[in-house]
């Protein structure tokens, strides 16, 4: 016995004969190129957000890459490109919560497995964080101690997504947004007067 | 007033802040708590972030195997026929994608005389010769083998191997032909993937690569690396990912029973 993956591809050098290229081709790979760049763009906030989330960095990887598969198949689709960052964070989003969701049942159906995604804290213990001042450190237990849509919300808002954004991937209305984000900055603001 | 505002609301809002101090102060502590959450959220985040390079690399191939894969016209659907001019994903990009990380000269290598067969001390692969290549695996798919043991290579793909390292009448006890990246990280059977290592009496034998193999793979298990970063880290000079992995310069005596320790 020994490793086999079915169903997968080996990756080797042949590339196909310049004769069979055609406009398709040049099409395509120029998606692939703008693809790779949105990746540059908004891998990074993509990650923070899913580790807000919960997610630890591994596996905030393996969505992300899904997450660009995706628009790579939606783009060559045709389809709209308005408002890609949007479309990002909110596949993103929905790959974390069903990957959470299978965590957990997972976890619960193998209980003695130390393989818990969830158990992994995708951030430094409270012991390993050395910040500057106290007035962070509480800044940062507020923050982890909002309610997880208001903490996500204020996450989103972080990497710089506008509230109608926000509003479409957490399926909220925006005057919820509004409000969620006014409460977590309250708290935020009541911490650091202290 | 994050421009979330019409510019009607927009103003007037800025025309009430002028004549209320209560709620110009109450904004500028708004202002504080944002500028406040940024300084932390950056101080969290942003030094911890892993390295984009492996990932970058594995979006690349597999954008690769997709565009291949896609019939003449726009397709999004993966269930149409394939597009087969050539059997094989076009993969020049990811021999590339590791050749762009891969940045180390081989400090250890020699290449044997041919008329006389000789033990070749090989601990390092030749980038050139053997990039790395490896399949579309994913973190679970990996992970889900039990068996821990990579397989045979055929005889014939040996034999092709020594021939591309120059290594001719060479004992077969002398070296493991060796995956560069182990198939218990996703690595192919590929002639890419492929180097002779030998046995020989070094300090960074296969037994040593064998360790960090197995200590890449639990953590890529555990969660606490990602697959493409582990099979980057081995591609790349897996003598410095040894090194890193375990934080020791030589090898550790459990990991290499028989190794020369070197003197440093």
């Amino acid at each position: 016995m020994s490793f086999r993956f079915p169903g997968s591809a080996t990756l080797a050098i042949l590339r196909a004969p310049a004769a069979d290229r055609d406009a398709g081709d040049d099409r395509r790979d120029r998606l692939g190129e703008n693809v790779v760049a949105l990746f540059d763009q908004f891998r990074g906030p993509l990650l923070r957000y899913l580790s807000s989330l919960g997610l630890a960095f591994p596996d905030g990887e393996e969505i992300i890459q899904e997450v660009f598969l995706a628009l790579y198949q939606h783009l060559c689709g045709g389809k709209s490109r308005e408002n890609l960052r949007g479309w990002l964070f909110r596949v993103a989003h929905n790959l974390a919560l069903r990957r959470r969701h299978r965590a957990r049942r997972d976890s619960e159906g193998r209980a003695e497995s130390g393989a818990e995604l969830l158990a992994v804290d995708p951030g430094p213990s409270p012991e390993d964080r050395v910040l500057s001042n106290q007035t962070q450190q509480r800044l940062l237990a507020v923050v982890e101690a909002l309610p997880e849509q208001d903490r996500r919300c204020l996450f989103l808002r972080a990497e710089g997504l506008r509230y109608r954004e926000i509003a479409g991937i957490l399926e909220m209305s925006l005057g919820a947004v509004s409000l969620s984000l006014t409460r977590s900055l309250a708290r935020i603001a009541r911490c650091a007067e202290r | 007033m994050e421009g979330e505002l019409s510019p009607r609301e927009e103003k007037l809002i800025r025309s009430h802040l002028e004549e209320c101090w209560k709620c110009r102060a109450r904004r500028q502590e708004l202002e504080n708590a944002i500028a406040g959450f940024v300084r932390v959220h950056q101080r969290e985040f942003e030094p911890k972030l892993p390295p984009v390079a492996g990932p970058r690399a594995l979006l690349k191939a597999q954008l690769d195997q997709l565009s291949a894969s896609e019939p003449q016209g726009l397709s999004n659907s993966l269930g149409r026929p394939h597009r087969f001019a050539w059997t094989l994903a076009a993969a020049a990009c990811a021999i590339l994608a590791f050749g762009l990380i891969l940045e180390y000269s081989n400090h250890f290598l020699e290449y044997s005389n041919r008329s006389l067969p000789r033990a070749v001390i090989v601990s390092i692969p030749n980038p050139s010769l053997t990039p790395g290549a490896t399949l579309l695996v994913n973190r679970r798919q990996v992970c889900s083998q039990t068996n821990a043991n990579n397989k045979a290579v055929p005889v014939a793909l040996q034999r092709r191997v020594f021939a591309e390292y120059g290594i001719v009448g060479a004992e077969p006890r002398a070296y493991e032909v060796d995956y560069l990246v182990t198939p218990a990280l996703g690595g192919a059977d590929d002639i890419h993937n492929l180097w002779p290592h030998s046995y020989s009496a070094t300090v960074w034998n296969a037994e040593v690569k064998d360790a960090l193999e197995n200590r890449l793979r639990d953590m890529v298990c555990a969660g606490s690396l990602d697959l493409a970063t582990a099979q980057q880290e081995i591609a790349g000079d897996w003598i410095a990912a040894y090194r890193k992995y375990f934080q020791t310069d030589q090898p550790l005596a459990e990991h290499c029973k028989d190794c020369i320790r070197e003197d440093r």
